[in-house]
């Protein structure tokens, strides 16, 4: 079987997320027999140039050097795709975008006006045709080789796009925001992390971003019942996934 | 059906029952408490079987309480006889078919209430001499069922009429009175057990007191509809304006599918593994999901209005034509673990009502 050619890509990110492809640590060198790591800055120095077959994508774009890059990302590779909240959403620095970057700018930096920015943080979506998406802050890792040997075995990769409750259903856990009364965005968030921060019964964190087809104001307004404060709700959407579609109408409507 | 009438025997011979399975080789499956909730799980021993313990069950809230009687938890016997994730079959890299081998078990749910036995003569009509696993099970489990002397907040068993008190289908079935069990052998097996305890036919005020009990129970779970007739003003009913309003609270999120003790819908996923073979799974899913509805060439309810119309519709109306049966037990597991706490019984009534 002919390797499968990827390259994996980093921008505004942690680099947690292609960290996961080292995570496989049990699988790892079986997986390097079905893939050629072309390009792969966090593990290794040597460069195979493109075209490639496969090209994951880490972490938003939030400046306009990013934006050229990913153009030519999209250009070389047959498909491309996101992975993690960061590329998908925009991630944790998208919350700028809620703020005033020119402000941001004068804390952090001496001379300001050296840096250039967009003035929103956004997933490459915004840029380019993405293929796939795999959501996650991180993603998870098994989720991430089961992507990949099925993008080997021919077949169009799925991957869970409803509720997160449908995974703590199946594994068995205990609903935290039913027993605890603690709210939880697990019935509004993308499957696929295998519900683990439930798993340890933590309320979902939101970390996937919205499921297909989610109702957060139906969930807000559960959490308004059980107490919750309406700036207590705005800030749990506004985390990993603040910037997705379906929550940011939702914190809009809240500023 | 009752083999034997009722017996009336002392509250220490659940103990006896419960050593005489495990001797018989049986794996008991009973309700346990773990992290504040009923779990149904195996117990290795009668003092794991929950007791002193109550459920308080409302829309979209479980609490655990000290009590003396409780009703149930997420998991009903589906989780057992019709597990969440099931392997079907492997395809070894040279395309060699192999079908998994099952451990053989023999279960014993212990202390099941109607509703949940119910439940099982529901999916026997579904699944019985077609799923393998489900038959292989189901075989030679092993029902001992006790009566509801009080149905929690959410439960409608009286109007499903699956309870509270059980009539058919169990091995044996007991009914709490303070510290006595009146007793009732549903099979052979149902009655090798009796005969191994202390009992004495019942005497009349005990049955006074057995049929005021059971009477009480029945009048706590009512939901306000009636059965006559249901299938067909539903179905009458069908462009309701109450489906979109419940919508509107509604998340979609399976939660209501997953905790029905009667869902039996599953999804198939290849999983390829990394040595070059690959497995057939099934897992459990829901009408509610969005991927339900998503076949080849689309979709065919994006609306989750309508997603959650058919969810009422099949287990009210279209069971009956598919299957002789509900689909509903009354058990209320889909009110109490729905996270925004949709009442199926007020649904149901505002329907009827022409809303």
């Amino acid at each position: 079987m002919k390797k499968l050619k990827v390259a994996i890509y980093k921008f505004s990110s942690c680099g947690g997320c292609q960290l996961q492809f080292l995570n496989l640590e049990d699988e790892l060198l079986d997986l390097t027999s079905l893939v050629d790591f072309a390009l792969f800055y966090e593990a290794r120095r040597f460069v195979d140039l493109g075209p490639y077959d496969v090209a994951f994508v880490e972490g938003s774009i939030s400046t306009p050097h990013e934006v050229e890059i990913i153009k030519k990302v999209r250009e070389e590779s047959k498909i491309v795709v996101a992975i993690g909240a960061c590329a998908t959403s925009g991630g944790i620095q998208a919350l700028r975008n809620w703020a005033n970057i020119e402000e941001y700018k004068q804390y952090v930096y001496p001379r300001p006006e050296w840096i250039e920015v967009l003035k929103y943080v956004e997933p490459p979506s915004k840029y380019i045709n993405v293929d796939y998406e795999i959501r996650g802050c991180p993603i998870n890792k098994e989720q991430l080789l089961s992507f990949i040997l099925q993008l080997l075995k021919g077949k169009i990769p799925t991957l869970l796009i409803d509720s997160v409750c449908l995974e703590c259903k199946r594994k068995g856990n205990v609903c935290i925001l039913v027993v605890r009364g603690v709210p939880c965005l697990g019935p509004i968030t993308m499957g696929g992390c295998g519900a683990l921060c439930p798993s340890y019964g933590r309320s979902c964190y939101g970390c996937y971003g919205p499921m297909k087809d989610p109702k957060p104001e139906a969930l807000n307004a559960r959490f308004k019942e059980l107490g919750v404060k309406l700036n207590e709700i705005k800030l749990l959407l506004r985390q990993f996934t603040n910037w997705s579609k379906e929550f940011r109408k939702v914190i809009e409507e809240y500023e | 059906m009752s083999l034997t009438g009722l017996y009336v025997g002392k509250a220490d011979s659940l103990r006896t029952l419960f050593s005489e399975l495990k001797r018989l080789g049986y794996v008991v499956i009973g309700y346990r408490v773990v992290d504040g909730v009923l779990r149904l799980g195996e117990l290795n021993s009668f003092d794991e079987f929950a007791q002193d313990v109550e459920d308080v069950q409302s829309p979209g809230r479980y609490l655990l309480v000290n009590g003396s009687f409780y009703r149930h938890g997420p998991d009903s016997p589906k989780r057992f006889l019709y597990p969440p994730n099931l392997t079907l079959f492997m395809v070894s890299n040279d395309w060699i078919v192999s079908i998994p081998e099952y451990e053989k078990h023999n279960f014993a749910f212990f202390g099941l209430k109607p509703c949940d036995l119910a439940s099982i003569k529901v999916l026997d009509k579904i699944l019985l001499g077609v799923d393998e696993y489900y038959t292989s099970l189901r075989r030679s489990l092993v029902l001992i069922v006790e009566n509801c002397i009080s149905p929690g907040g959410t439960c409608f068993c009286s109007t499903m009429n699956t309870g509270p008190r059980a009539r058919d289908s169990f091995d044996l079935a007991y009914t709490k009175l303070n510290d006595r069990l009146v007793l009732e052998a549903g099979s052979e097996l149902g009655l090798k057990l009796l005969n191994l305890l202390e009992v004495e036919p019942i005497d009349d005020a005990t049955y006074e007191r057995f049929r005021t009990v059971m009477r009480n129970a029945s009048e706590k779970a009512r939901s306000g509809f009636e059965l006559n007739g249901l299938p067909e003003g539903l179905e009458l009913h069908i462009e309701s304006k109450i489906y979109k309003e419940v919508a509107e609270k509604c998340l979609g999120c399976a939660n209501c599918n997953m905790v029905c003790p009667t869902c039996f819908c599953f999804d198939i996923l290849d999983v390829p593994l990394i040595n070059g073979s690959a497995k057939r799974v099934r897992v459990w899913d829901g009408c509610l999901n969005f991927t339900y509805g998503q076949v080849a060439g689309g979709h065919f309810r994006p609306d989750l209005w309508a997603r959650y119309r058919h969810f009422v519709l099949h287990k009210f109306a279209y069971w009956i034509k598919q299957f002789g049966t509900y689909g509903c037990v009354g058990c209320g597991r889909c009110i109490t673990w729905c996270p925004t706490g949709i009442d199926l019984r007020e649904t149901v009534k505002k329907i009827l009502m022409g809303g």
